[in-house]
Parts: C-alpha cells; structure tokens; sequence
C-alpha cells in the first residue's frame, strides 16, 4: 500500500458530473492517484447506476448494483443536486470554488440551461480545469453527435481494423468488431485525465482553462499507426493486417498468443515444436519467407497445439524465449500470482453484495500499489459534505 | 502557452508503449531527448518488410517533436553522459525488460543520487515487481494476459488479438501517470518511481468483468452487442465491405429508427417494446435494421442517423480518417512534411486547450544524434574536443 505522503494527487479536488463512461473514467484515474472525487448526480442517480450487466447479490440473486458502476466510482462520493433549478446551480457552485478539476459530459447544447457552459464557468471559476468530455469533442461540425463506444471505437479506425488472426479467418464475412467492454470510451477518459493533470500544471503560469477531449480523437490517437502506414503507402485491413503465423493459438484447454517478432523467438519456436523436419526446411531461416508460407506454418502449430494444454505450452516456451501468453479468463487474472503479488486487487465493500476484489490501478509509485478510498457511494452519500461546503 | 514547456524528458524508451506516452507529453511541450545509438537502430530506423517499408520510416509518429542523441549505453563512459542528460532532466523514461536498467547502472537510486527529484518512469510488460516481471511482451501478449484478449470477440469465436492500440493506451496511461508524479514533486519536493505493467492496463480496461467475474459472475465476450441495447452493433451499408455502426439508446430512439426505416408500425410490434423485449428478439430485429441499413450509404445513414438524435458513424477506414475536416479542425488529424517537403497526414495529440491552442506535432522524424549540438553543446557545455574524443572512442555513436 501507498504511504499516504507518497500517493501522488493527495490535495486534488475533483468534481465529476458524468452519464457516461469516459467522464467517470477519468474522473477514476484522478482519483485512484490520490484525488478526491465528488460525483454530481440528477434525482435518481447518474445512468451509469443502472448500466448492466449487475452484480450477483451474496445469495446468487442479481443484485442492483451495476458491475460497471461499482468499478468506476468506487472511492467517489456522491452527491444529488439539481443543476436545473437555480439552488442546484448554487450548490453546485460552492462545489467549484474549493475544486481544481471539472468533468462533465452534458452534451453542448444542454450545458447553458444548467449553468456549466465554458463561457460562465471560466468567468466564474478562472483557476478552474475545466474538462469537457464528449464522444465527438466540443468543437468542430460533429460537435453534437451522440456515440456509445461501438460508435466511437469505429470512428475512431481500430473498430474497421477488427478482428484480425484466427477469428477473421473463421468469420471472413461478418461485420468488423469492436474491443470488448468500453475500450474506446475509456481511451476519452485517459486522454481527460493526461488533459486535467497537463492543464493543472501550466495553471501557476495561465489560470485554469478548458480542456476539450473527444473520444474519437482519443481512438484515432492510439490507432496511429493506421495513419503512419497510409503515409508509408499501405492502406491496412483487418484481413491483410494479420500476422502470417502465430497469433491466437487454440490448444486443447483454451487459447495461447504466441508471436515470434525476431529470429531468435523463431528458433527458440522450433525448439519448442520438437524440431520437426518441416520447420528444418532451410528456406525457413529467412523471415520474409517464413511471412510469405505464414498460413502453412501455422497449420502445423496449430495441430501441434492442439493435442497440447496452453500452459505446458506457455512454460516449455518462455524457457525458451519465445513470447507467448495464455488468454486469461477474468477469473484466471483474478487468482494469477502476479496480479496477486502486484497488489491489482482490493476488497471494497458493495451494498448487497459484500466485500468484493476490485481492480485498482495499473500503476504502482515507489513501489506500491495505489489504494481505493471504498466502494461506489450509495446516492448522495456526500450530501452533507456539499450542502456544507455550499 | 504549451501546457509542458520548461519540462524536460531524458527518453530511454523503445518499440512503442514507452515512446508514445513521451511523444505525447512532447506534443503537450515537454522536451524530450531521445537517446539512441547506431549499435541498436529504433525500429522505425530500420526496414519494417511484413508492412512492405523496404527502409527506414520517413516519418515515425511517436519520434516526433523528439530531439535525437547518440549513446552507447554499453560504454561505462556512456552511461556516464546518459547521467549528465538526467542531471538535468525532470523525468526519465525507460521501457526495457526489468533489470536492464540496474545492470546499466542506470537504477532509479542511482539517477535519484545524480538527480534528487527525478521522476523515474518504468513501462514494463508485467511490472517491475512479481514472478512473471521478467517476461516479455508484445501489445497482443498485453490483451491476454489482462483479459481484453479473452473478453473481445464474436460470442461464437475465439479471442482476439489487441494490436497497437494496447501498445498506444500503456503509453497514453503512463502519460497520465508521470504527470501526477510531476504534481506530486511540486508539491512535495520528492521524485518518485512510477511503474506501469501494460497487462495491468489491459485488465484496468475491463475492471468492470473483471469486477463482475469477483463477486461470482460470468463475463464473457459478446460482438458488438451490449447488455442492455438493442439495436447496437455494427450493421452492413450499401456497397463492399461498408459498415454502420450504431447503438439505440431508448425506446423513443428506437421509434426514431423505425420511422427513419420507413417501418412505423414495428413501434407496435409487441417483439420491440422495450430494451429488454428487443435485446430477447435481437435476431429479428437485427435482419430488419440491416434489411435497411444494406440500402444505405453509410454516412448519409449516419448523419440522418445523428440529426434525428441516435448515436450512429460509419465505420471509417484509415483513408476516410485521413481526410476527414472534423479530426482536421480539431487537430486530431494533422499535416506535417517528409524530409522532401511531401506533406502527409499525423495524428495530434487528443485534446484541445484553450490556452494552449499550439500544442501538436512541430518536427518529424529526427535523424540519428541530430541534435547532440544543443544537448552536448549548449545544454550540458561540453567542448568540440570533448565531444570528438566520445565520438572516437565510440561512446557518442
């Protein structure tokens, strides 16, 4: 555990006003890293309560509590205010004077009528972060397009690049696919918090400011390569863009990664195979070769594999040098030694359901896991804390 | 004013996760020195053939707005110079294997005692702590081993392999995660050692089944479909391999899209009634919008799709990106020039700010050591003479 002195945001006042993913994605980042985050919710609660899948209650029974709710705002505090009545407005305001950071992703048009547009906030509160996170951003002709991460993510270009590998070649005709969970609306919250925390530090210079992030940008942005091969001359595809051989593996118990980048993995790879006459063939010793007779090494690979269990396979490799990996259920990740080793998880309390391991943060400072602060709040549990402070 | 100007960055870092997360704080106007060295090219310095680059990248993304130095990390005396560009550095970056940096002697203490407040940044593909540490690994490895692998795909299928874009998202949360350590050095004096494993960042993406698997769930891979829409997913349009994505929120955008199909009456249809009974009856309902969309152009059906307030984008191809004037006007989607003056198209760092309006890619691609002038001349004040004896014995190379 992270000594307190050592957490790296301790101090940070963040307010969050978020229906949907990426805003409470970043709003999580800032807080796992020492913020303090307060959520602004309607009457009600916030639509991310009621997102499914939910999660099993402690008799098996589903319970209320939304998976996806429960890991994003676990450690935030709540509060339920009405930013269309002009008392909300106020409560809301004394929320802001002791604030560094704002979140929100009303869309652009509905923000005036709440009183939390750009311009009334940067008059009000000029040492303000003020972050704007919207499927398409805050500017530009698709400024008030809507987008769930299907949308985004194919906005973006990696959803079109998707799948590749075994399951293209399974499925030829079917549509191209998105990562799964909310991948492209996360990639909106990184980017959020990298703006919160770039615009947080000019602020002794500047004062605060508005900080613009769309989702799309933020997919385009870790799909980069597409743009810098279309530079290079090459328009990818989901077909073409497959690795010649390797990729996901099926064994007899499940699914192995193996890719083989570099002539040393390659000879550590046929080592692995047992040396077979096929792969001894000498025209293999050259990659552009092997790249070219891609589809018939992996048929060997494959049936050699497919009599084999992922991890002899995975242990017998890494001796070897060959990178490979197991394609771990959730619940594989959640006993892995590493993961355990690693501090990954935390039990938070969850009304109705009991202490359940949360994932906490994917980064460790001075050698330390981060902490959650607890679990998701129940509605308004900051109440008093905003009334007072407003 | 950019957000980072006055930060200064000794970048270590190599293939793509590390190197992103710098060229992204170098966007925002830190400066960043990348260390490299002629004994092992960067990848964009050598032919790429399986994406047919016959020869070194005239353009690589995530090198530029860099400046470029030559060190010999296996020369004593080089890692000597390597000291002298953290001495006067705010953060280090680095991404090899962990260890590689302590057999160095380039150790987080050991910068710490050259540097008292360095921020020390690991980018790793396991973290530097734990059994597995020393393993290696690729964007794909990444997927797998944090679930995203095993959790995308169609329900029917295997899993899936997670290309750059892991490699890019480790790079964009290290990003994010070095500026809090910079924060917590102004407020408290104190460097620290930030270390980001790449699986854990895989997993953070899927904290919610991840969550869901803990308290006796079963999360499991599902397409394009969503646990509670319908419609939602990927559709066909008209022509070859054209697709329309898009999610219905509602049931009053659910009448929207039956209106806009020039089907009225499925509003009535007891099978659609509501989220749930459409989510039962995906099957039927998916033949009917994609009966539809088939007819359509995608990003006509899109932007009728958008005025009539459904959340919908076709599914655009790295082409239709390139020249798209929404990404242009945002800077999402830049112009820079090859070495020949040749413009071609970048991609900005994802975000605008209101007083930082020039932040984005300024230089391309640097050539190797093209700035050891400033760094070595200006920067740290070595002499001609001083600088050639390195060259000599192979250190500066």
């Amino acid at each position: 555990m992270t000594r307190e002195a050592d957490v790296p945001l301790t101090g940070l006042k963040v307010v969050v006003h978020a229906s949907g993913v990426a805003a409470a994605y970043a709003a999580r980042m800032l807080g796992t890293m020492g913020g303090q985050v307060l959520l602004i919710e309607p009457a009600g609660g916030t639509a991310l309560r009621r997102q499914p899948p939910f999660l099993p209650g402690a008799k098996g029974e589903e319970s209320e509590e939304s998976a996806l709710f429960t890991y994003l705002a676990a450690g935030m505090e709540s509060a339920v205010i009405d930013l269309a009545a002009p008392e909300g407005q106020a409560r809301l305001a004394g929320c802001l004077n002791g604030a560094d950071v704002f979140i929100d992703d009303t869309p652009i048009s509905a923000r005036e009528r709440l009183g939390i547009d750009k311009a009334s906030l940067t008059e009000r509160f000029p040492n303000l972060v003020h972050v704007s996170v919207l499927p398409f951003g805050a500017h530009g002709p698709k400024a008030s397009w809507k987008g769930e991460d299907v949308v985004v993510q194919h906005a973006g270009g990696e959803g079109n690049l998707l799948p590749n590998g075994l399951a293209v070649e399974m499925f030829p005709d079917r549509a191209p696919l998105k990562i799964g969970g909310h991948f492209g609306e996360m990639q909106g919250g990184i980017a959020a918090a990298l703006g919160a925390l770039s615009a947080l530090w000019a602020r002794p210079e500047c004062g605060g400011q508005y900080v613009d992030i769309s989702c799309q940008d933020a997919n385009l942005a870790v799909g980069a390569f597409a743009i810098q091969r279309l530079g290079d001359g090459s328009i990818e595809h989901r077909v073409e863009r497959s690795f010649r051989y390797g990729g996901v593996i099926p064994c007899a118990d499940g699914y192995l990664e193996m890719l083989t980048l570099e002539q040393r993995q390659w000879d550590g790879l046929v080592e692995l195979l047992g040396r077979p006459d096929w792969a001894l063939d000498p025209a293999l010793a050259d990659s552009l070769e092997r790249s070219r007779r891609g589809p018939e090494i992996n048929r060997h690979i494959r049936e050699w594999a497919s009599a084999r269990k992922v991890d002899d396979i995975v242990d017998a490799g890494q001796k070897l040098g060959v990178p490979l990996a197991r394609y771990k259920t959730p619940a594989e990740i959640l006993r892995d030694p590493q993961e355990r080793h690693r501090g990954l998880f935390q039990p938070i309390n969850v009304d109705g359901v009991g202490l359940v391991d949360a994932l906490v943060s994917p980064f460790h400072f001075n050698e330390a896991p981060l902490t959650l602060r607890g679990g998701p709040p129940a509605l308004n549990a900051a109440q008093e804390t905003a009334a007072a402070e407003g | 004013m950019k957000p980072l100007s006055g930060i200064r960055i000794a970048d270590f870092t190599v293939h793509n996760a590390g190197p992103f997360c710098t060229h992204l704080l170098s966007q925002l106007g830190a400066e960043v020195i990348k260390i490299e060295s002629a004994m092992r090219p960067d990848a964009f310095r050598k032919p790429h053939p399986v994406y047919g680059r016959m020869g070194p990248a005239t353009f690589d993304q995530v090198a530029s707005t860099k400046l470029s130095v030559r060190i010999n990390l296996k020369k004593a005396e080089g890692i000597a110079l390597a000291k002298r560009i953290v001495g006067v550095s705010d953060i280090a970056a680095e991404s090899f294997r962990p260890g590689v940096m302590d057999r160095l002697g380039l150790s987080y203490g050991a910068l710490k005692a050259v540097k008292d407040d360095i921020v020390m940044l690991s980018v790793s593909s396991s973290g530097q702590s734990g059994p597995d540490s020393h393993f290696a690994g690729y964007a794909p490895l990444f997927g797998a081993w944090g679930g995203l692998g095993e959790l995308t795909g169609y329900e029917d299928g295997p899993p899936v392999e997670i290309r750059h874009v892991m490699d890019h998202t480790v790079g964009m949360n290290a990003a994010a995660a070095v500026m809090a350590a910079l924060h917590h050095r102004r407020a408290s004096g104190q460097g620290s050692h930030v270390d980001v494993a790449a699986r854990e960042v895989a997993a953070s993406l899927v904290g919610d089944m991840l969550l869901l698997a803990a308290a006796g769930g079963s999360p499991r891979r599902m397409g394009n479909a969503h646990a509670s829409m319908a419609p939602h997913g990927v559709y066909p349009a008209r022509g070859e391999d054209r697709w329309l994505a898009l999610a219905v929120g509602s049931d009053a955008e659910w009448a929207t899209l039956a209106r806009l199909m020039g089907k009225p009456e499925l509003n009535g249809d007891a099978r659609f009634t509501d989220a749930a009974s459409r989510r039962a009856n995906t099957e039927a309902l998916d033949a009917i919008v994609s009966d539809w969309t088939r007819t359509q152009e995608a990003n006509e059906a899109a932007a009728a799709l958008q005025s009539a307030g459904i959340g919908a984008h076709a599914s655009w191809t790295t082409p239709e990106l390139a020249a798209d004037p929404h990404l242009k006007e945002r800077g999402a989607i830049i112009e820079v020039a090859e070495p020949d003056g040749t413009p071609r198209a970048a991609v900005g760092v994802p975000m605008r700010l209101s007083k930082g309006p020039e932040i984005g890619i300024h230089s391309g691609t640097p050539k190797l050591g093209e700035h050891e002038d400033f760094v070595y001349g200006e920067l740290l004040g070595m002499s001609e003479a001083e600088r050639k004896r390195l060259e000599d014995a192979e250190v500066i190379y």
